[in-house]
């Protein structure tokens, strides 16, 4: 009974929106005017540019590329240049519940959280962290746990990891 | 190396001078050793204080939330931690990593190598190398010295009130973490916040993960918006993780063409049951001890007495996402 007015909602908000594909497509907003490439690579093809709110279903993810699908177009932007969600759906683009339908299946697969469900646990706020004080048992299980730096590389080493040489990035914002 | 402007120290001294009974009696000679004293606690501090300092604020962030009851789990991400760290312009510091048994999703860092997470953050986490950029983020406050920086300010502001005090080092120190957490308690710099985002994701880089798991991260973030209640802290002391995006982006445009691939192994689970933090029972203050020992002009201040003045509370923590 209760499922009509949400499916019937679902079916409104995709239609506004134009969402091509049936169902729960995961979309984003864009926030900055972007490029759109055909390929995930600055030197692809540019084919189009994408305003600000313009809606776009997900179909990928390839680093720091996403690929996306507007009624007119397809191809990869960067993925910060856009939101998680419509503009519809409030400030909060996509709610706490309904990310597994988003960023979810976009960035990899969500394991089963009990993160927001816990209503009437406190999370740490000021005052927890204000008032607390210090606790010797908890801070020598913490030593106990540190790790050198050569047992560190061996356990990068055995997943496959090295180091890379990598310049820090320049702060635009200063 | 004298961060704090001198002139500070002066109008400080000046001010306290005027402010107190006695100024016309005040030794000159004195108040200008006491007035070094200051200024090299406020901007000079040791690395070793740096550490003092920190292990107190992440004794005290324990006493607020204890470590999730996972072994396993606990040596993982100090595994990942340490490897991260070891990338760094610091890489021999004490790191220290640690999972706390928090529903809230945050992270924290503390002067000197302390980096805790919540369980609410880690369990968002898909992949190791989200864990790493969430990790370097705080990695990058510790190295950049961001709390040092803000206590030093807040240090200058009290310096006058030290004065009255007598010039032992671990009032010092007590004070710059019991002003420091005021300070903190406002959130910080926000160009600080940006920094270690630019911070997190190069250092993640650099230990062979997939540099953009940082911005999935604020990417989840964004995506629950301002009324998750897991996320009143941390919305409380940072820009939100839409500006977090825009800046990060402006500086990884120029750079996404360089940019290693990087790997992003699977995560390890908690397997701990998730529970309600316990309570902290007040204890001594260890960092500020360790100090008073090295201290011998110290006054009759009691090692105990946590809940008053000088120190307040792990809220100088800068969480990462956090502070």
């Amino acid at each position: 009974m209760t499922r009509r007015p949400a499916i019937l909602a679902a079916a409104l908000v995709a239609m506004v929106l134009g969402a091509a594909s049936a169902g729960a497509a995961e979309q984003v907003t864009v926030e900055r005017e972007s490029r759109l490439y055909a390929e995930p690579r600055l030197d692809a093809r540019e084919l189009a540019v994408l305003a600000p709110g313009v809606v776009a279903d997900v179909a990928g993810k390839s680093g720091a590329w996403l690929n996306v699908r507007t009624p007119s177009a397809a191809g990869w932007v960067f993925s910060f240049n856009v939101r998680f969600g419509t503009k519809s759906s409030g400030a909060a683009p996509v709610s706490s519940g309904a990310e597994d339908s988003a960023i979810g299946r976009v960035f990899g697969p969500r394991r089963d959280v009990n993160v927001t469900s816990t209503i009437g646990v406190r999370g740490l706020d000021s005052e927890d962290l204000r008032q607390a004080h210090f606790n010797a048992e908890q801070m020598k299980l913490l030593d106990g746990y540190a790790l050198s730096k050569d047992a560190a590389e061996q356990g990068a080493r055995a997943k496959g990891l090295s180091a890379a040489q990598v310049d820090y990035l320049e702060g635009a914002s200063r | 190396m004298i961060g704090l402007p001198r002139a500070g120290i002066v109008a400080a001294l000046v001010l306290a001078a005027l402010g107190h009974g006695h100024a016309a009696t005040i030794d000159l000679n004195r108040i200008f050793d006491i007035g070094k004293d200051v200024a090299t606690a406020a901007s000079g501090l040791s690395e070793d204080e740096e550490i003092a300092v920190g292990r107190e604020v992440a004794g005290r962030t324990l006493g607020a939330a204890p470590l999730v009851a996972d072994p396993e789990l606990q040596a993982y991400v100090n595994q990942v931690g340490r490897w991260v760290a070891a990338q760094t312009e610091r890489p021999d510091l004490p790191w220290h990593f640690g999972v706390i048994a928090s529903p809230a999703i945050n992270a924290f860092a503390a002067p000197g190598g302390y980096v805790l997470v919540t369980r609410g953050l880690y369990e968002i986490l898909d992949n190791e190398a989200q864990l790493a950029g969430v990790l370097g983020h705080e990695i990058g406050h510790i190295v950049r010295r961001h709390h040092i920086t803000v206590m030093q300010q807040s240090a200058a502001v009290s310096a006058g009130a030290k004065i009255a005090q007598g010039g032992d080092r671990s009032y010092l120190v007590n004070n710059l973490i019991g002003t420091g957490a005021e300070v903190l308690a406002r959130g910080l710099d926000k160009d600080a916040e940006f920094e270690a985002d630019r911070v997190g994701v190069i250092l993640a880089a650099r230990a062979g993960y997939d540099p953009y798991a940082l911005v999935d991260v604020l990417q989840k973030l964004a995506a629950r918006g301002q009324d998750d209640q897991a996320l009143v802290l941390l919305f409380k002391t940072h820009p939100a993780p839409g500006e977090r995006l825009n800046h990060l982006g402006d500086a990884l445009t120029p750079r996404i063409a360089q940019l290693p691939s990087g790997a992003a192994p699977a995560l390890r689970q908690v397997s701990a049951p998730a529970t309600a933090p316990a309570a902290a029972k007040p204890v001594p203050i260890e960092g500020a001890r360790a100090l008073q020992q090295e201290a011998p002009a110290a006054p009759a201040q009691s090692s105990q007495d946590s809940g008053s003045g000088g120190i307040d509370g792990g809220a100088i923590l800068r969480g990462i996402f956090g502070r």
